[in-house]
C-alpha cells in the first residue's frame, strides 16, 4: 500500500473490516488482562502466552491427536483455563500479596517457561489450522468478508455475552465484582477471594485461548506470537481502561480500526508500532483509559 | 553489619583485590580464546546489569527496555565508526552520551508511572527502539545489520586480540562497578532505596523525586550505551536481533537472581546466566550435547529462576550468600570480638 | 510574628469539602495540638501545610515563605519535617540508614561526586552518620541503629519517624497521630521526647486522638470538625468549650 494511494470506498469498507476483525482478537486478549487486573490488581505478563497455546493446543488436538475440529478447539479452551488455574495456584497465590514487581517478575517468568514449553513440545514451525467453515468469501457492498471472520465476531460476541451474564447473574459475578471494588472489603464479607482470583486467571487463559484459535485460521501459530500479541491486548485494555471489561472491548474495537485505518492510509511498515506508540501514548496522557470513568490511582 | 565496619571492610576489600588480580591474570595463565570471548560478554552484561541494578534492584524503578539502550550504543558506536570514520574512544563517548539522552526521553513522560504500568511502558520503548533498528535501514543497515566495525584502538595501539579485548571490557567492567558502589554506598543510593521503599517517606526526607528518577534512569541507559559500543566494536557486527525483549527480560532476571538491592549479587546473576549457555567454556571437556541441550533449555532456565528466585528467596543470591555467612559462623564458635 | 500562618485554606476532593476555610498561627516553641472526631480533614490540613496536596484557595506562610505550590522535598528543605498516620519507613533499610535519609537535605553529594568519591564526600559522610546517631540517641534509638526498620516494633517505629524528621534540621515539626497503636509507658516515653524536642528549639503540630497525651504536652489546640475550625485555644478552655464537646458527642453517639 503506498503512502499516496487513493483510497476508494470499498477499500475502506475493506479496512474497517479487517480492523473489527483484529480488534474481537484484541478484545479478547484485553478481557484476559483486565479481568486478572480487577482481582488481583496485578498484570499478567503472561497473558500473550494463553493466546498462543489456544491456537497450539487446537493444532495439537486436531493434527497430532486425530479429534474433530469442533472438539478439538473446545478442548484447547479447557486446557489452557486449566493451565491458567493452575498458574494461579502455584505460582500467583503464594506471593499474591507481595506487590506489582514481584507479579509481574513471576507472569513474566511463566510467559518463558509456557513459551519455552510450546516450543518442545509442539516444535518451532508455524502451524495451520483449517477454517471452521469452507466456502468462499462474502461479499458485502464491494469488500470481501471471510468466513472465519465471521466466526470471531459471533464468537467474540458469545464471550462477551457469556461474560456479562456472568457478572450480573451469578454469584460467583458478583464475588467478582465485590473484589474488582474493594478486595479488602470483599473478604470482610466473606467472599472467598482465592477462588475468585483464581477463577479470574482460568477466565482469562480461557478467553485468551478462544481468540489465539479462532484467528489461527487466517494467521496461522508458533511458539513466539505471544509477547506481541500480549503487548497488544493490554494496548487495548489500557486504552479503555484497567479493570472494566466493557470499556476493554470497546478499547480492542479501538486498537484494531486505528491500526488497520493507519495501515490503510499510511504505511503498513510501521502496521506493529501503531499499537506501541497508542500503549505509550494513553499510559504517559491518560493511563485511566478513554472509556473508564474510575480514578486514578492515589499515591 | 557487625559491630566492628572497619573489618567487614577490609575482608572486603581483600575478596575484591584477589578478584581483580585473579580477572586481570587470567589471560596471562590460560589463554584460551573461546574462554576469553566467553568471559568478555559476561563482562558486558555485569556493565549492563550494573546499570539496571541502580535502576530497578535499588530504586525499584523496572525496566523492560533496557535492550534499547543497549542497542542504542551499539548502533551510536557501530554507525559513528562505520560511516564517519570516528575514532574508536569517540565512539565510546559518543555511545554513552546517546543512551544517556534515550534515558532522558523515556524517563521524562513516564515519570508518574509505577509498577507494570512503567513495565509495560518501558517495554513499549524497548520494542519501539527494536522496530526503528530494523526499519531505519539507511543507518543501520536494517535486519541485515551493521558490518565492518572495526576493533578498539587507541591511536596506533589496536586491541584485536581475544586477551587484549577481554581486558580492555573487564577493565570497564571495574570502572562500572566502582562508580556504581559508590553510588549506592553514599547519599545518592540511599535515596535510591528509600525511592524504592516509599515515595512519600522520601519526599518528606527532602528527596526531589522525579529528580532522582530521572538521574537515575539516565545514568542506567548510559552504562547500557557503554556495554553496547564495547560489544559493536569487539564482535564487529551488529543486528537488531541482538537486542531484543528477550534480552531485556533476562537483563532483569539476572537482577533478580542476583538480589534486587545487591550490586554485588546483581554482578554475580549476570555471571550465572551468561554462562549457563557457553557452560563449555569454563568446564573443560564438557559435551557438545550438554551445551546443545542447555542453549535449547536455556529460556526455560530464565523462567524458572524467574518464578523460583520470587516465590522462594525473594532476596536472591545476595540474600541467600548472607543467610550462608550467618550459618557458618553461628556453627563455629566464634571469636568473641565477632559477637556483634 | 508567627512561624507558621494558615489562612483561610480549602481543599476539596470532589463534591466534599475536606479542610474548609480554616485559619490559625503556630508561634516559634509551641506545641500545637490539631484535633477533631474521624474525617475532620486532619490529615489533609496536614497534606497541604507539606506540600503533598494543593489546596483550592488560602495561603500557608512559613517564616515569611508561601509554602502553597511548593512540592513536598521543597518544603522540607524550607524546614518543616512530618511524620505520617502511617509509618512511611524504609523497612529494609537499618534504623541509622533511615536518619541518614533524613540528613539528605542538609547534604550535598551528588551521584556524579558519589560516583568519584570527591574530595569532601567522606567527611560529609561521616558528619552525616554522627547527626544522624545524635538524632537516634535524642528519641531512644540508640541501640537500634543497624536494625532494619521493618523489624522495629510498631512504638520503636513510630520514634524512628520522628527521629528521621529530625534529622531533616527543621524549624517545625508536623507529627501525624505520633502516640496511635502504643501503649501507656510507650506513651509517657512519647511526651518525653516531644519535650526534647521543643527543648531543641523546635516547633511542633500535633494531630492527636490521645486526649491525655494532647492535654498533657501541648501548649495550644485547634479543633476541628467535618473541615471547619470550630475551636482554638489553650487546653483547660478547649475542655469546657460547648462545640467541642457537642462534636466528641455527636462522634460517640454515631459510633454508638
Amino acid at each position: 500500500m503506498g503512502v499516496d494511494a487513493e483510497v476508494t470506498g470499498s477499500e475502506l469498507l475493506q479496512f474497517i473490516i479487517a480492523g473489527l476483525k483484529n480488534g474481537s482478537i484484541y478484545a479478547l486478549v484485553a478481557l484476559g488482562f483486565t479481568i486478572v487486573y480487577a482481582s488481583t490488581k496485578a498484570i499478567n505478563f503472561a497473558q500473550g502466552e494463553f493466546y498462543m497455546f489456544g491456537g497450539m493446543f487446537a493444532v495439537f488436538f486436531l493434527s497430532g491427536l486425530g479429534m474433530p475440529l469442533a472438539l478439538a478447539a473446545l478442548v484447547s479452551v479447557i486446557t489452557v483455563t486449566a493451565v491458567g488455574l493452575g498458574f494461579d495456584r502455584v505460582a500467583i497465590r503464594p506471593r499474591r500479596d507481595a506487590g506489582p514487581l514481584t507479579l509481574i517478575i513471576i507472569t513474566i517468568g511463566g510467559s518463558m517457561v509456557f513459551q519455552s514449553f510450546a516450543r518442545h513440545a509442539f516444535g518451532p514451525d508455524e502451524r495451520p489450522l483449517p477454517v471452521f467453515t469452507a466456502g468462499p468469501s462474502i461479499d458485502f457492498f464491494g469488500a470481501a468478508i471471510e468466513r472465519q471472520t465471521l466466526w470471531i465476531w459471533a464468537l467474540t460476541a458469545v464471550a462477551v455475552v457469556a461474560l456479562t451474564i456472568l457478572y450480573t447473574r451469578t454469584k460467583l459475578g458478583r464475588a467478582m465484582r465485590a473484589c474488582m471494588e474493594n478486595r479488602e472489603a470483599a473478604r470482610l464479607m466473606g467472599i472467598d477471594t482465592n477462588r475468585v482470583v483464581t477463577i479470574s486467571f482460568g477466565l482469562a487463559a480461557g478467553l485468551g485461548a478462544l481468540g489465539g484459535l479462532v484467528v489461527t485460521p487466517l494467521t496461522q501459530t508458533a511458539f513466539n506470537v505471544g509477547p506481541s500479541m500480549g503487548v497488544k491486548g493490554f494496548a487495548a485494555a489500557i486504552l479503555g481502561g484497567l479493570g472494566n471489561p466493557l470499556a476493554a472491548v470497546a478499547g480492542g474495537i479501538t486498537l484494531g480500526l486505528l491500526e488497520s485505518l493507519s495501515i490503510g492510509f499510511l504505511s503498513s511498515t510501521y502496521k506493529d508500532v501503531i499499537a506501541l506508540a497508542v500503549l505509550l501514548a494513553v499510559l504517559v496522557l491518560r493511563p485511566e483509559g478513554l472509556f473508564s470513568r474510575a480514578s486514578r490511582e492515589k499515591m | 553489619m557487625g559491630a566492628r565496619p572497619g573489618r567487614a571492610q577490609r575482608s572486603r576489600l581483600v575478596l575484591i583485590a584477589a578478584i581483580v588480580i585473579a580477572l586481570a591474570a587470567l589471560p596471562f595463565v590460560y589463554s584460551d580464546a573461546y574462554l576469553l570471548k566467553v568471559l568478555s560478554f559476561v563482562g558486558i552484561n555485569v556493565i549492563i546489569v550494573a546499570g539496571l541494578s541502580l535502576l530497578f534492584g535499588y530504586a525499584g524503578q523496572v525496566s523492560l527496555g533496557h535492550a534499547a539502550f543497549y542497542g542504542i550504543g551499539a548502533y551510536t558506536s557501530g554507525v559513528l565508526a562505520v560511516r564517519f570514520g570516528w575514532p574508536w574512544i569517540a565512539c565510546v563517548a559518543a555511545a554513552v552520551v546517546v543512551s544517556a539522552i534515550g534515558g532522558l526521553i523515556l524517563a521524562v513522560p513516564t515519570l508518574r508511572l509505577k509498577g507494570h504500568y512503567l513495565a509495560m511502558a518501558t517495554l513499549a520503548f524497548g520494542q519501539i527502539a527494536y522496530v526503528a533498528f530494523v526499519e531505519a535501514k539507511g543507518i543501520t543497515g536494517g535486519i541485515d545489520g551493521l558490518s565492518g566495525i572495526p576493533s578498539p584502538s587507541l591511536g596506533p595501539l589496536e586491541l584485536r586480540s581475544a586477551e587484549s579485548n577481554y581486558l580492555l571490557v573487564w577493565f570497564f567492567v571495574g570502572v562500572a562497578l566502582l562508580l556504581a558502589g559508590n553510588i549506592v554506598a553514599l547519599r545518592p543510593g540511599r535515596a535510591l532505596r528509600a525511592l524504592h521503599a516509599s515515595e512519600a517517606g522520601a519526599q518528606a526526607c527532602g528527596i526531589d523525586v522525579v529528580r532522582t528518577k530521572v538521574q537515575v534512569f539516565v545514568v542506567s541507559a548510559s552504562l547500557a550505551g557503554l556495554a553496547g559500543s564495547l560489544f559493536a566494536h569487539l564482535v564487529g557486527f551488529i543486528s537488531p536481533s541482538s537486542f531484543t525483549l528477550v534480552l531485556s527480560i533476562e537483563l532483569v532476571a539476572m537482577v533478580v537472581l542476583g538480589g534486587m538491592g545487591s550490586l554485588a549479587g546483581a554482578a554475580l546473576g549476570a555471571v550465572v546466566l551468561t554462562l549457563i549457555p557457553n557452560l563449555d567454556a569454563v568446564v573443560p571437556g564438557m559435551s557438545p550435547r550438554a551445551v546443545e541441550l542447555l542453549q535449547d533449555w536455556n529460556a526455560d532456565i530464565f523462567g524458572v529462576i524467574l518464578i523460583v528466585v520470587m516465590l522462594f528467596m525473594p532476596g536472591g543470591l545476595a540474600a541467600g550468600a548472607g543467610r550462608l555467612a550467618g550459618w557458618v559462623r553461628r556453627r563455629r564458635p566464634a571469636p568473641s570480638e565477632a559477637e556483634a | 510574628m508567627s512561624l507558621l500562618a494558615v489562612r483561610e485554606v480549602t481543599k476539596r476532593f470532589g463534591g466534599l469539602t475536606a479542610v474548609d476555610a480554616v485559619s490559625f498561627d503556630t508561634h516559634e516553641g509551641q506545641i500545637k495540638a490539631i484535633i477533631g472526631p474521624n474525617g475532620a480533614g486532619k490529615t489533609t490540613l496536614f497534606n497541604v501545610l507539606t506540600g503533598f496536596e494543593r489546596p483550592e484557595d488560602g495561603t500557608v506562610t512559613f517564616d515569611g515563605r508561601e509554602v502553597v505550590g511548593m512540592r513536598p522535598h521543597r518544603v522540607v528543605r524550607a524546614g518543616v519535617a512530618r511524620t505520617f498516620q502511617n509509618t512511611q519507613l524504609f523497612d529494609e533499610m537499618s534504623a541509622l540508614e533511615n536518619a541518614l535519609v533524613g540528613r539528605f537535605p542538609r547534604t550535598r553529594t551528588g551521584m556524579f561526586s558519589a560516583s568519584l568519591r570527591l574530595p569532601g564526600t567522606a567527611k560529609e559522610e561521616r558528619l552525616a552518620q554522627e547527626e544522624a546517631a545524635k538524632t537516634l540517641r535524642l528519641v531512644g534509638l540508640g541501640d537500634a541503629s543497624s536494625v532494619p526498620a521493618g523489624d522495629l516494633p510498631h512504638g520503636r517505629r513510630r520514634l524512628l519517624e520522628i527521629a528521621r524528621a529530625l534529622a531533616t534540621e527543621p524549624r517545625l515539626m508536623l507529627l501525624d497521630e505520633p502516640a496511635a497503636g502504643l501503649n501507656s509507658s510507650e506513651t509517657e516515653a512519647l511526651a518525653e521526647v516531644l519535650y526534647r524536642i521543643r527543648a531543641e528549639g523546635i516547633t511542633l503540630l500535633v494531630v492527636e486522638h490521645d486526649m491525655g497525651l494532647v492535654m498533657e504536652v501541648s501548649d495550644d489546640i485547634v479543633v476541628l470538625n467535618e473541615g471547619k475550625k470550630i475551636a482554638e485555644g489553650p487546653p483547660r478552655l478547649i475542655q469546657k468549650d460547648p462545640a467541642v464537646i457537642e462534636a466528641y458527642l455527636g462522634e460517640e453517639e454515631a459510633d454508638a
